[in-house]
């Protein structure tokens, strides 16, 4: 990977930087910084104090980490989640990543499809996903099972979803669209003479892949492998439904747990959330010792937009395995859902006599609560990504380009929150938003403030990926010719991360649009999301509800995704119309 | 099923609802009037409840905002410990918001009112709740908002017989069909594991084990699987849900068990911050309407009128029924769950 390593560092360009107009610089590091105190490091303060409180006194105390190292069964649920969110990575991260390169690089059949369908399982909150491969492979009555017992004629099932590779695998297929649509952006941008390089000298295309492609696009397989391993630490529908059965605890099961408890332990949930955090800070300092010394330049000033790859016979075996998560994540579970949502009763099966849209006209028509809530969810989350990606992308900026000093803190106090559970943030949230400056209770502020600081991670890696992409030179010429700073920003750099900034917010959009616990303790009824009423009918026991509203919440979500995509493939194609000329040059 | 549910209480308004309305409501009439008016002027009404599924207590929702109009009411229906969360959060931010609890937990209202957080309210009509349930505090900081049974439920399609005790559901017969929520996230679980413990120890806990129980989360989930047809016969199961299947058309029924349905009581209390304590206390008086008793009787739920009959002609003095007192119920709690964890998993 030494081809890639260019002599200069982008720090110079800050230094560069900071001997013009300090006061923009300033003004919006100010800003920025202001921000991420207010979004994020005053949450996060607030549990690290609550985690040194007593539940039932409030007097300040380090027994909730005396019991976390001591007490019976606090252990265990961490090694579990360990377990799951690994696996869940490096399946997300198999799959994932010849996904996106199938998609973005070759001539596969049917690319656009797979593109659609692979944001349609990211789409899927993961507790939906889940509900709907109970009713696929639940080892009695599963839908699958019952078909191969009907063709095997045995009594044993082929599935049992209850159990923890279960658990991973509808983990692992709801999180490759995290490593798909990272390294999918990254590819889309790559320039392609080193691959040209390769194929001249005689490399195969899988050895081209492997020995040039991939390793270019590290820096993002590395952050769809973290964000990965998150979501696998932080999931908690998933192993909720689907660990229970067998009495295998993870973190956020057991953080349940405290807060089931009477009176609730929200403090030790705040002391069990701590290991989290070291074990986040390690992934990322292991990103930064495989990643710090190298840059990954991918458009510099002589960059041209990719071609595809002729893959020539191999193109249906790429089909057959980018059909994988389509398949598993969004076509069985949803054709499931649908039957149910169409389903009078359905626990009498499907058949004409039980067939109704009664469900959908409910849940669009007559029901206030959906009709709400999907808009609820559909302004938050825009709101939410569009400034998430603003602040994102500009804390990246700072950081990746070292304009101020103390950008390592800056960007470990940004990657706090998603480590921590949902269930645990929302409390944090609520002691920060509540209280003055920011008395922000009962309103919508308070819930898209909390998705911004929650996702702001997403932003953040995402923007630094892209930024490590962007060869500092093209910046360093425009401020040579005497461009301003931001000039500099808004005329090179932004413009260079366009494509790349859309699908930096679906990134966010769409998490935010299937998150379920962050927003628990901050909704009120005219502020409440999609997710927290399909929990609450799954709650309640009303599957033809939930079936309905997370099929609407699907197609909803989609439309909102296709037209962030066509306008992205606009942008993309602007650019290489503008880029081209000049490469002619 | 919510055609079902309307008709059911066209129904049973159209039969109770003139007599009852002339000849009970008018007594407190011109009361009840001086707090319309008051509640009128507060405007707005946040119900935080739990004890209810979404459906039934938007229906006694709609029903409150149809008597008393120029009230908007804000419901929030979360679980019952997500609530009560809720609700401490605000009182340790300094943040009230909340106007009526309706949790199932007497924990709640026991730590609540011991902390000076609760209005001491006596709603009109609570003469009317069965006499085991009235005075529950003797400072009326809290009164019985819900009754919730927990029973055994069972797939009526492929189940002749089903058991029809606690102790008749470990037949070695039920091996593998048996399903049961977790008490470690269900109050309503937890509640049926203090009581199987008080009557049969946990001679009961390893008996069940050796059945190989599917443990879901929550008691609805025995409806879940029953439907689903993963298994067959539901323990520590939700009663009124279990019904309201039933009535849908799905292949699902009850059975209260000979040796103790399991009671327990959900409750109702105004805090004492609450931001419109008028439109509350409304609203804590309506909950004794017959009008909401009728609409828990047609989502089969126990009424809290004993002049108002539950579905079905079922009845409380018709069952056998416990209660778990909620003396040490903390404790007891804390202890089931982890002998349910040595024992089942």
């Amino acid at each position: 990977m030494g081809v890639f390593a260019i002599g200069t560092s982008s720090a110079t360009v800050g230094a560069e930087i900071r001997r013009h107009r300090p006061w923009v610089r300033w003004t919006v590091v100010t800003v920025v910084l202001a921000a991420l105190f207010l979004l994020v490091a005053q949450p996060v303060g607030w549990i690290l104090f609550n985690s040194v409180h007593d539940d039932a006194t409030q007097q300040w105390t380090l027994n909730n980490y005396v019991r976390l190292v001591t007490a019976k069964g606090m252990i265990q649920p961490i090694i579990n989640s360990i377990i799951l969110a690994f696996s869940t990575a490096a399946i997300s991260t198999l799959l994932g990543v010849p996904l996106a390169w199938l998609v973005s690089r070759t001539n596969m059949p049917g690319r656009g499809l797979i593109r659609m369908l692979t944001l349609g399982a990211f789409v899927t909150p993961s507790f939906i996903g889940a509900l709907g491969w109970i009713l696929l492979a639940a080892p009695n009555a599963g839908w699958l099972n019952t078909l191969y017992r009907q063709i095997s004629g045995g009594d044993l099932p082929l599935f049992n979803i209850y159990s923890m590779s279960g658990a991973i695998f509808v983990c692992a297929i709801y999180t490759v669209p995290y490593t798909f649509t990272i390294v999918a952006s990254a590819l889309d941008e790559m320039a392609v003479e080193l691959e040209d390089a390769a194929t001249t000298l005689g490399a195969s295309v899988l050895r081209t892949m492997f020995s040039v492609t991939i390793p270019m696009v590290m820096p993002s397989v590395i952050v769809g492998f973290i964000l990965s391993f998150i979501q696998g630490m932080t999931l908690f529908g998933v192993p909720a439904f689907l660990l229970t059965p067998s009495g295998t605890s993870v973190v956020t099961t057991k953080l349940a747990e405290f807060y089931q408890l009477f009176p609730p332990e929200l403090y030790m949930a705040a002391a069990y959330c701590m290991p989290l955090l070291l074990l986040t800070g390690g992934l990322f300092w292991v990103r930064k010792k495989m990643l710090g010394r190298r840059r990954f330049v991918m458009i510099g000033g002589k960059s041209r937009a990719g071609r595809s790859i002729n893959l020539k016979g191999w193109r249906w075996a790429g089909l057959l395995f980018a059909l994988i998560v389509p398949v598993t994540a969004v076509i069985l579970p949803y054709f499931a859902l649908i039957v149910v949502s169409l389903s009078k009763a359905w626990g009498q099966g499907p058949s004409l006599s039980n067939l109704t849209f009664h469900w959908y006209r409910w849940a669009i028509l007559e029901n206030a609560e959906t009709q709400a809530a999907i808009i609820n969810s559909l302004a938050y989350a825009a709101i939410g990504a569009s400034l998430c990606v603003l602040l994102g992308t500009l804390i990246a900026y700072i950081v990746e380009r070292r304009l101020v000093a103390g950008t390592t803190i800056i960007a470990a106090l940004t990657n706090l929150p998603i480590i921590i559970p949902g269930i645990v943030l929302s409390v944090g949230f609520f002691a920060a938003y509540t209280q003055p400056p920011l008395s922000l209770y009962g309103t919508s502020a308070i819930i898209i403030a909390a998705f911004v600081a929650t996702f702001l991670p997403i932003a953040y890696s995402h923007g630094g990926a892209m930024l490590k992409g962007i060869s500092p030179d093209l910046e360093r010429v425009a401020r040579i010719l005497g461009a301003s700073e931001s000039k500099t920003f808004t005329s090179i750099t932004a413009p260079l991360m366009r494509s790349g900034l859309i699908s930096g917010w679906l990134l966010v959009f769409i998490p935010v649009m299937r998150e379920l616990s962050v927003a628990v303790f901050l909704i009120t009824p005219s502020t409440n999301v999609m997710t927290t009423l399909i929990y609450n009918y799954k709650d309640g026991g009303n599957y033809e509800a939930v079936a309905a509203a997370s099929v609407l919440l699907l197609v909803v979500t989609m439309v909102v995704v296709a037209i962030a995509q066509m306008l992205s493939v606009k942008l993309a194609k602007h650019k290489r119309a503008s880029v081209e000329p000049g490469v002619a040059q | 099923m919510v055609e079902f549910t309307r008709r059911r209480f066209l129904q049973a308004s159209g039969i109770a609802g003139a007599g009852l309305a002339a000849g009970l409501i008018r007594p407190s009439f011109a009361a009840n009037e001086s707090l319309h008016a008051a509640a009128q002027k507060e405007g707005a009404l946040n119900l935080y409840w739990g004890s209810y599924e979404q459906r039934t207590i938007e229906a006694i929702r709609d029903a409150f905002t149809r008597r008393y109009p120029g009230i908007k009411v804000n419901l929030l229906r979360q679980a019952s410990q997500t609530i009560y969360t809720r609700l401490r959060l605000e009182l340790q931010n300094n943040a009230p918001n909340c106007d009526s609890l309706g949790s199932t937990n007497i924990l709640h209202y026991l730590e609540l009112k011991k902390i000076g957080a609760l209005m001491p309210y006596k709603p009109a009509g609570t003469e009317f709740l069965p006499q085991e349930f009235q005075g529950l505090d003797k400072d009326d900081t809290f009164q019985v908002g819900a009754i919730s049974l927990t029973s055994l439920n069972f797939q009526s399609d492929k189940v002749t017989s089903a058991p029809t005790s606690w102790e008749a559901a470990l037949d070695a017969q039920w091996a593998n069909k048996l399903t049961v929520g977790s008490p470690s996230f269900s109050g309503d679980v937890a509640s049926w594991v203090v009581a199987i413990r008080k009557k049969y120890g946990d001679h009961y806990l390893q008996e069940l084990a050796k059945l190989n129980p599917k443990v879901g989360q929550s008691n609805v989930d025995t409806v879940t699987d029953i439907l689903s047809g993963e298994r067959l016969v539901g323990l520590g199961a939700p009663f009124s849900y279990s019904l309201t299947q039933k009535a849908a058309g799905n292949p699902i029924n009850v059975v209260t068990p000979t040796d103790g349905t399991i009671l327990n009581l959900g409750l109702s209390a105004i805090p004492l911050k609450a931001p419109h304590p008028n439109a509350a206390k409304l609203f804590s008086d309506f909950l004794y309407d017959p009008e909401v008793s009728q609409i828990l009787a047609a989502n089969f739920w126990p009424t809290l009128r004993t002049d108002v009959p539950w579905a079905e002609g079922r009845s409380l003095s018709q069952l056998t029924w416990y209660r778990n007192p909620p003396e040490d119920l903390a404790a007891e709690v804390a202890e089931g769950i982890a002998k349910w964890k040595d024992i089942i998993g």
